[in-house]
């Protein structure tokens, strides 16, 4: 569970971390109020690596492989950003969060591949989680990170039930609506979605849509913009399963499942009046799945899409005028729609 | 029905062979060709890996002949190939080529529709009929196997460029043609005999020894990896490879050809990479690992542009080629990729591979090279 150097990888049982550092890339959007909890609770100090800058994105950049991810370039630098300040990194490899279903291949090899990027890297903290297993063996492996920190295994129980309340409040304040880093802080902050005229769905993976550096504040702008927002988290889940009951081949992809889901759902449900579709280049499940989306929403009743295809060469100028030109688009239809009802009532 | 699949490697003798003894209609695709990988990236997603490309270039080639079936392998993930069916369907359909996917997925709680789609695609033949085909077709992939592999490990010693595949290419040809267990047996002397008869050399010191993993599908297709097994042999490598057809076809137990189970590249991989990351991830740097417990002195690493499990494996495999000590050189390849810039690339490789050899200052006996 522990990843050292090449060695064997034992270490004494007396290791005890103190400072646990947690790069603030890909699942941390996801899962990082759950993962503080659980370890602040078990009395160690968690250190961030902070918003992604130009800096972390360079140092990602230069050491990852040329052929990988943005997100992943990007976890690569925060990694590397924690090193020398940190006694250990906890990078927990996400297999399956549910039965039939993986995360990406990228996710699983991912504390093996922080491992490589550099000869001097902390330890890695790194359970299993996976559950085609058993709920006990995801239990112990969970278990097992405790008992580096402490040997009273009550603590460690309730360690893990505090956890799990965090994350069902960052899941229910995701859910309302609120900004992603006020959700994640816990202050109230501005609402997403607030009533304005028009709606937009931005979709796609946590890490690409919540980073702020990668995506240029692509929330920010929108809002600025007089546009309400609706992100994967505020599609009930019942809905995103009864779109996806209806493909004629499951997706095995775990968080494609969320994504495709909603974003059917918002199509299918008339939730919005545009959508926009984020990728990061070279991600390969998304590549598939946007095939999947964009033929199903052709079908499904036409809502326009945009796709925003980001990678670390991406212009500000580039993405603000496509989004602009997509809102204004938008508003256009949108007016178009408003006046022929009021050239309807009139004719009534 | 007209039934149709695309390319990978001799992976046609194979089906060929069952569909001619279940007296099946089928359509070759063409051989691929630029116009293939066009076609192929002009309708796939942009950063689809290149086996989905290629084969869909294959499909849309095949339905130019008139195909109107396609088989296709599904799985369940984590790699994309798993989904490749699904995608390629909308894909064709969305661009309006008319045929239909047939995906075959071999999983336990998908028994009843395999059953049903085989029993579509059979069109009325018994089932021993077909369970027979396809134990003859298995033993003609195992001698294509064999014949590769011979043809592998010769073509250093070869004293006009290129004999060696030529042979092997009629070797392919006398395979095709045999339709019972006797004439394979017959083939399988004459086949070998053809390449032995190739002119080859005394070798002054042994050849370099270059083993080649990756992605399968990279691996076994020739046209795609830009034939680097040939020009690894022709630039004097002994050249062995990871993954032959035999096992891609059965896919569980012992490795026929090479002889190593997937337990135990796992096992060699797990100080690097100790998880299962979907397609041949953890068996690239397992294998690695393994050839060069076996003596090997280089490592050529075949993965497409954008492949999930072999980037992990790329990330990983400097570190193996540091701890282990020996070279590694990754190719990846997408449809940009020229010739040029690969065989320099391999000449270099092979440069840097007899020099530290001779560094090393082990000298190995042309007796031992039996034995990989």
């Amino acid at each position: 569970m522990i990843l050292t150097g090449t060695g064997d990888g034992k270490r004494k049982d007396c290791w005890r971390p103190r400072r646990v550092g947690v790069p603030s890339g890909l699942l941390y959007y996801k899962y990082f109020p759950l993962w503080k909890a659980f370890l602040e609770e078990l009395g160690a100090e968690v250190v961030e690596s902070g918003k992604t800058t130009r800096a972390i994105l360079s140092a990602g950049v230069s050491k990852a492989e040329n052929e990988s991810c943005l997100p992943v370039k990007v976890f690569y630098g925060h990694a590397l950003a924690l090193r020398g300040r940190v006694d250990a990194l906890f990078i927990p490899r996400l297999v399956s969060v549910e039965k039939k279903t993986h995360t990406c291949p990228k996710l699983l090899g991912l504390p093996d591949l922080v491992r490589a990027a550099a000869e001097d890297m902390p330890p890695i903290i790194c359970p299993t989680i996976d559950f085609h297993h058993s709920l006990w063996q995801n239990y112990r492996a969970v278990y097992r990170v405790g008992r580096l920190f402490t040997a009273n295994p009550i603590r460690i129980l309730r360690a893990g039930w505090r956890a799990w309340r965090h994350h069902r409040e960052y899941r229910r304040r995701l859910a309302e609506g609120w900004e992603p880093l006020a959700a994640m802080r816990g202050e109230q902050g501005d609402r997403l979605a607030e009533g304005r005229r028009l709606r937009v769905a931005v979709m796609g993976h946590h890490y690409n849509v919540f980073d702020t550096f990668t995506t240029m504040s692509l929330l920010d702008r929108l809002r600025g913009m007089g546009v309400d927002i609706i992100t994967q988290d505020m599609v009930p889940e019942r809905w995103r399963e009864e779109e996806l009951k209806r493909l004629p081949k499951q997706i095995y992809w775990n968080y494609e499942r969320e994504l495709a889901g909603s974003l059917l759902a918002c199509v299918s449900r008339r939730l919005v009046d545009g959508i926009i579709f984020v990728i990061s280049f070279a991600c390969g499940p998304d590549s598939m799945v946007h095939v999947l989306c964009d033929q199903e929403r052709k079908r499904l009743g036409r809502i326009p899409m945009l796709t925003l295809v980001i990678d670390e060469h991406t212009g500000e100028a580039g993405l603000i005028t496509r989004i602009e030109a997509f809102v204004d688009m938008l508003k256009r239809v949108h007016e178009g729609k408003a006046d022929r009802t009021e050239r309807e009532l009139v004719r009534a | 029905m007209k039934i149709t699949w695309p390319h990978m490697g001799s992976l046609d003798v194979v089906l060929v062979s069952v569909f001619e003894e279940m007296g099946v209609e089928y359509v070759l695709p063409p051989p691929s060709s630029q116009r293939t990988m066009e076609l192929g990236a002009r309708y796939a997603p942009e950063f689809a890996c290149i086996p989905l490309k290629t084969t869909l270039g294959n499909y849309i080639e095949a339905i130019e002949r008139g195909a109107d079936t396609l088989l296709m392998i599904a799985g369940k993930g984590p790699c994309r190939f798993g989904f490749y069916a699904e995608t390629q369907r909308r894909i064709l359909e969305e661009a309006g080529f008319p045929a239909e996917m047939v995906a075959l997925e071999f999983h336990l709680d998908r028994l009843g529709e395999l059953v049903r789609n085989i029993n579509r695609l059979k069109q009325g033949g018994s089932w021993v009929r077909l369970l027979r085909a396809i134990r003859f077709a298995l033993h003609k992939a195992f001698l294509v196997d064999r014949l590769e592999q011979q043809a592998l490990h010769q073509r250093c010693f070869e004293t006009e460029k290129g004999a060696t595949s030529r042979a092997l290419r009629r070797a392919y040809e006398v395979v095709r043609r045999c339709s019972d267990y006797r004439g394979l047996r017959e083939a399988e002397e004459e086949c070998f005999a053809l390449l032995r008869s190739v002119p080859q050399r005394e070798a002054a010191e042994p050849p370099v020894r270059i083993a080649i993993v990756g992605e399968f599908y990279l691996v076994l297709d020739p046209w795609f990896n830009l034939q680097v097994e040939e020009q690894l042999g022709e630039l004097g490598a002994w050249v062995e490879r990871s993954v032959y057809l035999t096992d891609w076809l059965r896919p569980s137990g012992k490795n026929p050809i090479l002889g190593h189970s997937e337990r135990e590249s796992e096992r060699a991989a797990r100080p690097y990479l100790s998880h299962f990351v979907g397609g041949e991830g953890i068996n690239s740097v397992g294998h690695t690992v393994l050839f060069k417990r076996a003596g090997f002195d280089g490592v050529l690493h075949l993965l497409p542009f954008t492949c999930m499990p072999e980037t992990i494996a790329k990330g990983i495999l400097p570190l193996v080629s540091r701890d282990q000590g020996i070279p590694v050189l990754s190719l990846v390849i997408d449809e940009q990729t020229g010739r040029a810039g690969v065989a320099t690339r391999l000449e270099a490789f092979c440069d840097l591979a007899k020099y530290r050899r001779r560094q090393s200052g082990r000298s190995l006996r042309s007796s031992e090279l039996s034995c990989a």
